[in-house]
């Protein structure tokens, strides 16, 4: 006969507002089994698991259920409890009346009946299970960084510093991301390009980082401290190791008008090409589909006046696999396109609003790029219709963001203090022009954040106009920029030379199907999930990938970079250890019955199962079996439902724990 | 081309067509057995009564001289395979003998890792159909005696077979009971239909030879056998019943050929293809899958695609 324990928790109220827990407790008490049950206001507090260590001293108990929380937030807490008072942590379970229970009901009476009932079939559970000791695995110190953009960058660089290996994985030609492409950052006014290239060029040069740009992730085998990640290196059609970057191919290519995408397609480019002057690395890449030499046969310039001949048009993509132990998504944001509806998308677009016919309405990366020293004007203010500079220009906050019609519900969060920025740039560089700017509020929390704000009203004369735009039209070379001014009640119709849209902040294109691969889960919007939004605000809720940047939701600078170091305090802490201890929750499988039919393997997300072979002393073949490998096993259960005969059984959820519980209800 | 024009159709089948497979199997036989190919053919002699046929596995040439093809040959011979002559394969090659039913229950199993390709010699035979049960079991073949599954048989040609027995004739403008049978209960209210089968189920003395003749039940440990925990109840009486003959036809969905041995031991006359083919159209509808037409690696069952239906989940 067993002798569980049993204990209630009121979680403060959040239990026992729904829930009468002293009532479940007696009624548990009441189970045949159950040797002690008892309620508390917080279980998981210390006195709580103090009370739970004594009733397992004082009654002998030889198992322990937690009627609490989600065994998410407090499993390991209670385990550890039951662990002190000596008792195997796997015979400790939590029984969830809070979220599956309290939080979902409102009738206190039924609500007490189905956690009595959710209980009931726990106690089974705990019954028939097991001790089981934990798996020790190897750690792979080396970590993953995929994304070259500030938060890859300053992830990558202080994993390095810390004296671990890292491989750094960009998609485009050259790191930097959209920090490179800044012209000068809040609330500062410092150059983005200033304080980005030399963390670029530290990268480049650490000992201890392997960068592959051009590469992206093809494919994410193994778990938490042992991933095998193939990665595809793009033909780049420049041999790396040959390139010396003297960039004369660049100057001679005869096809040179390719819209610019660092400069957001306002610059031009010729079919070989590095992004920018300041790329690292500084190798240029072949655009297969502007070259002539790729599209007709004929040219072949660029080969031609290569004098390492790095210049290679047979390059095929290549793939290789790093063995790392860490992972850290840093793949960043894109802005929202607003002239049409994406296709397959929820997104609404803003028609209305011209962008994409009128060429003076630009999007705020645009504007970043004009202003910018690097850019296509060479950091003049000038339009890109007629080049002419603008004396009056609008600026539209919220396009996009906080707009649930259209289909986006959040705040891109860094557009007030990048429109603010922009109008005291623009104050600078054209001293008798005006900005106005159309806002919903001005959210500005952060250090210095609203001090920025008001210079930018109080000193640098911008007009803040509180209302949203309706529309927009050409009339001769101007905008017409119709929208409402809501504290004044009129309507406002402002005759501008540009108009600048504060677009919302996406995730990357592709950014689900790389979260398929890495097996972690995103939003609506595809912005990846972090494991608790206050107290994991960097780890994945699967083991071993982290987040950095805005690929988790919209950041500004100083907060991608507060992530990305954090992302790697996680990864450094991982590797502080030689050996990972796991769950024992794996699959096991019974050779006697096993038939080998081996759908199993078939089915196994984390590539665990092997075929084993039984021989007998003579060293024939008896059959060939499943054999779970427990260090890659994640205790999923797919194969235990897949198996025919029922030959695998996952620790700590065994058919006989199951039915147990199915029974008891 | 209108593959329909090439078919040979005819109202009846004479025993001399036959015959003419008969001869062929026994000389393939003869000649894998005699240049040791093969260490046994599986294959049919003729049963003690006159006109019926038994499964055997013949080693000898002398044997393979006795091998035959009759409408009468009507079991699915790879479950001796997996279960009766498992052993046979550790020896060396087989050669067996499969119509094109049981040509499906062959790939299955090489996609269920049961059998290997290498393994086998399969003497495929273009099957124009076999007797049904409960009819006249002697002479021609006929619209009146042929086996329900043959009247809308799909696989007369045995693909992927290393030799082929016969030429191809089969029966012409046969009515599609069975399909006919599926629609009826289709159409049937569920509650009507729910009556239909536990109807039937209440009927199952659970004797298993369903499980036993099934190619595709070859687990060593059933878990309907299991008494710790026990999934099903093993006693003949309606729950556990319905519970085995749900367990049965779930198992089957995705790998069942649709050879009909189930529904053709059953003592008790359940229509257990029916089942069958009822989960076989919802694999093709859903997966555009039909079990057994050649090895694959994995089932749709097996597999997550993006582009996989969703729409049960609401």
């Amino acid at each position: 006969m067993s002798r569980i324990g049993v204990f209630v928790c009121h979680c403060g109220e959040n239990i026992s507002r729904t829930v009468d827990v002293e009532q479940v407790a007696k009624a548990a008490g009441e189970i045949p089994g159950v040797a002690f049950s008892c309620d508390y206001k917080y279980m998981c507090s210390d006195p709580g698991q103090t009370l739970l260590k004594k009733a397992v001293a004082e009654h002998k108990l030889d198992g322990v259920l937690v009627a609490a929380c989600s065994p998410r937030m407090h499993e390991k807490t209670f385990r550890k409890a039951a662990e002190a008072a000596g008792l195997n942590p796997y015979l400790c379970e939590m029984a969830n009346i809070r979220e599956h229970c309290s939080w979902v009901h409102e009738d206190r009476d039924m609500a007490t009946a189905k956690a009595k009932d959710i209980v009931k079939l726990m106690v089974e559970r705990v019954r028939k299970g097991k001790s089981l000791a934990p798996i020790t695995v190897p750690v792979t110190k080396r970590a993953l960084v995929i994304g070259g953009g500030i938060a890859g960058i300053q992830a990558a660089l202080d994993i390095a510093d810390a004296g671990h290996k890292v491989v750094l994985v960009e998609r485009e030609p050259s790191i930097g991301g959209h920090m490179a492409q800044l012209s000068e950052t809040f609330p500062t006014l410092d150059c983005s390009q200033c304080i980005m290239t030399p963390k670029m060029v530290d990268v480049a040069n650490h000992p201890n980082i392997t960068l592959f740009t051009y590469s992206e992730i093809e494919k994410v085998d193994g778990y938490i401290g042992n991933f095998q990640v193939t990665v595809k290196h793009k033909a780049r059609s420049v041999d790396e190791s040959k390139c010396t970057g003297c960039g004369i191919c660049m100057t001679k290519c005869p096809k040179k008008k390719i819209p610019n995408e660092f400069d957001q397609g306002h610059g031009m480019r010729p079919a070989i090409y590095v992004p920018f002057p300041q790329a690292v690395p500084n190798t240029p890449v072949i655009d297969r589909e502007n070259c002539t030499m790729f599209q007709s046969g004929k040219c072949g310039v660029c080969a031609k006046v290569c004098g390492p001949g790095a210049v290679d048009y047979e390059q095929q993509d290549t793939f290789t696999v790093e063995d790392v132990g860490a992972i850290v998504v840093a793949t960043g944001f894109k802005l929202y396109t607003i002239d049409r509806k994406p296709e397959g998308s929820p997104i609404q677009g803003y028609g209305e609003f011209g962008y994409g016919t009128i060429p003076d309405i630009i999007d705020g990366m645009t504007f970043e790029r004009l202003a910018s020293a690097s850019g296509p004007t060479g950091g003049k203010i000038l339009r890109p219709s007629d080049g002419k500079e603008p004396k009056q220009v609008v600026f539209i906050q919220c396009v996009g963001s906080r707009a649930r019609e259209k289909g986006i519900s959040y705040c891109s969060k860094v557009c007030c203090m990048y429109t603010a920025k922009h109008t005291m740039l623009y104050h600078h560089k054209v001293h008798d022009g005006q900005a106005y700017v159309f806002f919903m509020d001005a959210r500005t929390p952060g250090k210095g954040y609203d001090e920025f704000w008001r210079r930018a009203v109080e000193e640098e004369e911008a007009v803040y106009i509180r209302g949203m735009v309706s529309r927009m039209y050409q009339r001769g070379d101007k905008i017409v920029v119709m929208g409402s001014d809501i504290q004044v009640g009129v309507q406002v119709e402002i005759e501008a030379d540009l108009v600048v849209l504060a677009t919302a902040v996406q995730p990357q294109d592709g950014a689900d199907l790389l979260a398929q691969k890495l097996g972690i889960s995103y939003d609506k919007y595809n912005f990846y999930s972090e494991a608790h939004a206050k107290l994991k605000p960097v780890e994945c809720a699967t083991a071993g990938i982290y987040l950095a940047g805005a690929c988790q939701g919209p950041k500004d600078i100083p907060d991608t970079v507060s992530q990305a170091s954090a992302a790697a305090a996680k990864v450094m802490t991982l590797f502080a250890k030689d050996k990972l201890e796991r769950d024992p929750v794996v699959a096991k499988v019974n050779e006697k019955y096993c038939v080998g039919c081996f759908a199993c393997k078939k089915v196994c997300a984390y590539g665990a199962i092997e075929e084993k072979e039984i021989r007998d002393r003579q060293g024939n073949l008896v059959k060939k079996v499943a054999y779970v490998n427990p260090g890659v096993c994640g205790g999923c259960g797919t194969c235990q439902a897949t198996c025919p005969s029922k030959s695998i059984e996952l620790d700590g959820y065994t058919d006989e724990q199951i039915m147990a519980m199915i029974e008891a209800l | 081309m209108n593959a329909k024009a090439n078919k040979n159709h005819v109202t009846s089948i004479e025993p001399a067509y036959y015959q003419a497979i008969t001869e062929a199997i026994r000389k393939e036989a003869a000649k894998i057995l005699k240049d040791e190919t093969v260490v046994g053919v599986v294959g049919y002699l003729p049963g003690r009564r006159k006109g019926t046929a038994s499964p055997a596995l013949v080693t000898t040439v002398e044997e393979a001289e006795k091998l035959i093809f009759s409408p009468a040959c009507v079991n699915n011979l790879s479950v001796y395979l997996t279960k009766a002559k498992k052993g046979v394969l550790k020896q060396g090659k087989v050669g067996i003998v499969a119509k094109g039913c049981d040509m499906r229950a062959l790939a299955g199993l090489m996609t269920e890792s049961q059998l290997q390709r290498e393994d086998l010699f399969i003497i495929g035979v273009v099957c124009p159909g076999v007797y049904g049960f409960g009819v006249e079991r002697t002479g021609t073949l006929t619209d009146a005696n042929i086996a329900r599954k043959c009247r809308e048989c799909t696989v007369h040609m045995p693909e992927g077979a290393d030799v082929a027995a016969g030429t191809h004739t089969e029966l012409a403008d046969l009515t599609p009971e069975e399909a006919q049978e599926l629609a009826r209960i289709e159409a049937m209210p569920q509650a009507e239909r729910w009556a239909f089968w536990k109807e039937h189920f209440s009927r199952c003395i659970r004797c298993m030879a369903c499980r036993q003749v099934c190619p595709f039940c070859y687990c060593e440990q059933c878990l309907c056998d299991k008494n710790r925990p026990q999934a099903v109840e093993n006693s003949p009486r309606p729950a556990g019943n319905m519970a085995w003959h749900l367990v049965r036809a779930m198992h089957l969905a995705g790998r069942c050929g649709g050879c009909a041995e189930c529904e053709r031991v059953c003592p008790m006359d359940i229509p257990l293809n029916l089942l069958n083919r009822r989960m076989a159209q919802e694999l093709k509808e859903l997966y555009d899958f039909e079990a057994g037409l050649t090895p694959v690696d994995k089932g749709p069952l097996n597999e997550y695609k993006e582009n996989d239906d969703q729409s049960f989940i609401k």
